[in-house]
């Protein structure tokens, strides 16, 4: 009954739930008074250990909570490059541990939804949830020699989205050193992503449009067929993808020539994604990728798309194309078309933020100026994320009111950031494809 | 509600008719007599099933139990479930059977006085929730899922059906989609006193201070 026992701790009103991320407060602030005190003793001693204990005390009361703070601890272990590395680790556990439902609550749920009971609809199903998904839990389904993946959905989750969010406020804004006003631009965007989260009937539909436009158009990928009569409102079935995650899959030791391939796949994945589609998988956490032996992968849950609007598009891309830095009538008009200028910055705020952010996007689309790019290459995460650290820490940047960039940028770059952590792990040499015109030989249309 | 079917059994009759004429009216009719006549039967006859209208009340409240107990049962898996689950169960099906009845069982629910722990209407409701729930803590306590301690261990029952009255609070009162936040409820509070009636560190510290005190 291990696994029972993590549930009955979860908060479960709303003052529960925000005394925790008091009481985490209250944790977070004591490491600093241990931290500075045994500097006092040991001045070498560095930040590690108190982000390390920062991270745990956090991602202790997240987990927790289940829901959509899950979904922001798993937002947030995305954006890692602009984490220290000690919080890394520990959010991106969060990707595969949540507290279960119980068995008589999926029946309920099935029955809700479909109904029937899982025995009456399939030949076996797990009692037991198989893996964890942000918002639900999968179970594994067998009917007439066809194994299923039946994910569920936890009661309530589209109610607690708001005030979850509301919760997690004077927390990120601590931690990640962001204004209100800032975090308004963030969090907005980010609701509205989760509703469409919670939002099964849409996933369905988006899941089938999307594999199904993509199917065949890239060697070594391959999608999950859903089923919508065996799914519903809190219910979504799908076929059984075999395959093991990518730690899994890095501790078996697979040669380099299937980790390029696996990352060449995963490049022209998003590439397609990006250029043609125009819409994007934008939840690239390791437990939506299942890998094979043979170098193949599975993709799964479409449940959180960003659209890319045709004015956000052109703007953001034109960022990548060459030459572009040296134009400097493009870059103010790009950089006011994406919102990195507001209408009453002064000229020196101008000349401060325009050096910033072509720093920025001079180290992030690197990769783009290349043919081909190792991204197993640390000096580059190292770089960047030093970067971060270095930008964030910019008193003209903290003191700056109001967000900067636009909001379409949020799961965009946060996409980004997931491709190119997922290529570094994999330590794979990509062949760069990209659109005609960011090769400077067409000019794009919009 | 009030099906006039000719075959159903009297007393069913008399129900669907009881609360028909509740839910139209707000309050119980005014005298059996004037209910039988309304139903074109004896007074007599009435009288042959309920000795009133506070024993018909209860007798349809404990249908609602009976029903569930049924449709728990009716589930082949039900069986293999532990101690824990079919109280869970328990709970999810009560509040599927409540919901085709919501507005009868909500004028009761909301006459109910806070920390009443023994409301008239669920006195036969009661009977069988303690029949149901000692056959749950035996298989509990079997399988050790629950632990048995002195004196406090022959109150488990009573507070579980505490927490059925909470749940069913809860449920009258609650305002979420679909009832959503009830299932919540049902889970959070079942795992909690399942936690507390298993194996917990307070026993091995109560085991220990008896050491102690006995050893000193």
């Amino acid at each position: 009954m291990s696994e029972r026992k993590e549930q009955s701790r979860i908060p479960i009103s709303k003052i529960q739930r925000a005394s925790k991320f008091v009481s985490t407060g209250a944790k977070v602030g004591g490491n600093y008074i241990k931290h500075y005190s045994k500097k006092a003793f040991n001045p070498k001693m560095d930040r590690t250990q108190l982000d390390l204990d920062n991270a745990e005390d956090i991602y202790g009361s997240l987990s927790e909570l289940k829901g959509s703070a899950l979904k922001v601890a798993q937002m947030l272990s995305m954006d890692r490059n602009l984490l220290p590395p000690a919080y890394q680790e520990k959010f991106t556990m969060s990707q595969y541990s949540a507290p279960p439902l119980s068995y008589p609550l999926v029946v309920k749920t099935f029955q809700k939804t479909l109904g029937k009971s899982p025995y009456a609809i399939f030949d076996t199903f797990t009692k037991n949830a198989v893996n964890a998904a942000s918002m639900g839990q999968v179970h594994k389904a067998t009917k007439d020699g066809k194994t299923y993946a039946v994910k569920i959905q936890y009661p309530g989750v589209a109610d607690s989205i708001s005030s979850d969010l509301r919760l997690v406020r004077p927390f990120a804004t601590r931690l990640f050193n962001m204004s209100n006003a800032e975090l308004d631009h963030y969090m907005s965007e980010v609701e509205g992503k989760l509703m469409e989260e919670a939002d099964y009937g849409l996933e369905l539909y988006r899941s089938k449009e999307i594999t199904e436009a993509m199917a065949g158009k890239i060697d070594g990928l391959y999608f999950p067929k859903y089923y919508k009569d065996l799914s519903g409102d809190r219910v979504i079935t799908m076929d059984w993808l075999d395959g093991v995650h990518l730690k899994e899959f890095l501790a078996t030791n697979p040669s380099q020539e299937i980790k390029n391939k696996i990352g060449q796949a995963l490049w022209d994945f998003y590439n397609f994604q990006f250029h043609e589609l125009r819409q994007v998988h934008a939840d690239p956490h390791p437990g939506n990728f299942m890998f094979m032996d043979d170098g193949t992968m599975g993709i799964i849950d479409f449940g959180c798309i960003k659209e890319i609007p045709d004015d956000f598009y052109e703007n953001y891309f034109s960022l990548l194309k060459p030459g572009f830095m040296q134009d400097k009538d493009e870059i103010d008009k790009r950089f006011k078309a994406l919102d990195f200028f507001h209408e009453k910055d002064s000229p020196a705020e101008r000349k401060i933020f325009s050096t910033v952010f072509l720093e920025m996007i001079g180290m992030l689309s690197k990769p783009f100026q290349y043919d081909t790019f190792n991204f197993g290459n640390n000096a580059f995460f190292e770089e960047i994320y030093a970067m971060g650290e270095r930008v964030s820490n910019m008193k003209e940047v903290r003191n700056s009111n109001g967000a900067r960039g636009s909001r379409h940028g949020l799961y965009v770059n946060r996409t980004y950031f997931g491709l190119y952590n997922m290529l570094n792990q994999l330590d794979a040499e990509v062949k760069i494809t990209k659109p005609e015109w960011l090769n400077g030989r067409t000019e794009k249309v919009a | 509600m009030a099906k006039k079917q000719t075959a159903k059994p009297i007393d069913s009759k008399i129900k669907e008719a009881y609360i028909d004429f509740v839910l139209e009216h707000g309050k119980e009719p005014a005298s059996v007599y004037k209910f039988a006549k309304d139903l074109k039967m004896k007074e007599v006859d009435f009288y042959n099933h309920f000795n009133s209208f506070k024993a018909l009340q209860k007798h349809i409240w404990a249908d609602f139990l009976k029903e569930t107990i049924e449709n728990l049962h009716a589930e082949e898996t039900f069986v293999e479930y532990s101690s824990r689950e079919k109280l869970l169960a328990l709970y999810f099906t009560l509040i599927e059977v409540l919901k085709t009845n919501r507005s009868f069982a909500m004028m009761d629910l909301q006459k109910m006085r806070k920390g009443d722990l023994k409301p008239a209407f669920l006195d036969a409701f009661k009977k069988h929730f303690h029949k149901f729930v000692d056959e749950i803590l035996l298989q509990g306590k079997e399988t050790e899922e629950i632990i048995d301690r002195p004196v406090i261990g022959d109150r488990y029952a009573e507070g579980l059906w505490i927490q059925t009255l909470f749940i069913l609070q809860f449920w009258a009162n609650d305002d979420s989609n679909d009832f959503e936040k009830t299932d919540a409820a049902i889970e959070k509070a079942v795992n909690v006193s399942y936690d507390l009636m298993g194996k917990s560190p307070l026993d091995s510290m109560f085991d220990f201070a008896k050491f102690i005190f006995q050893n000193r």
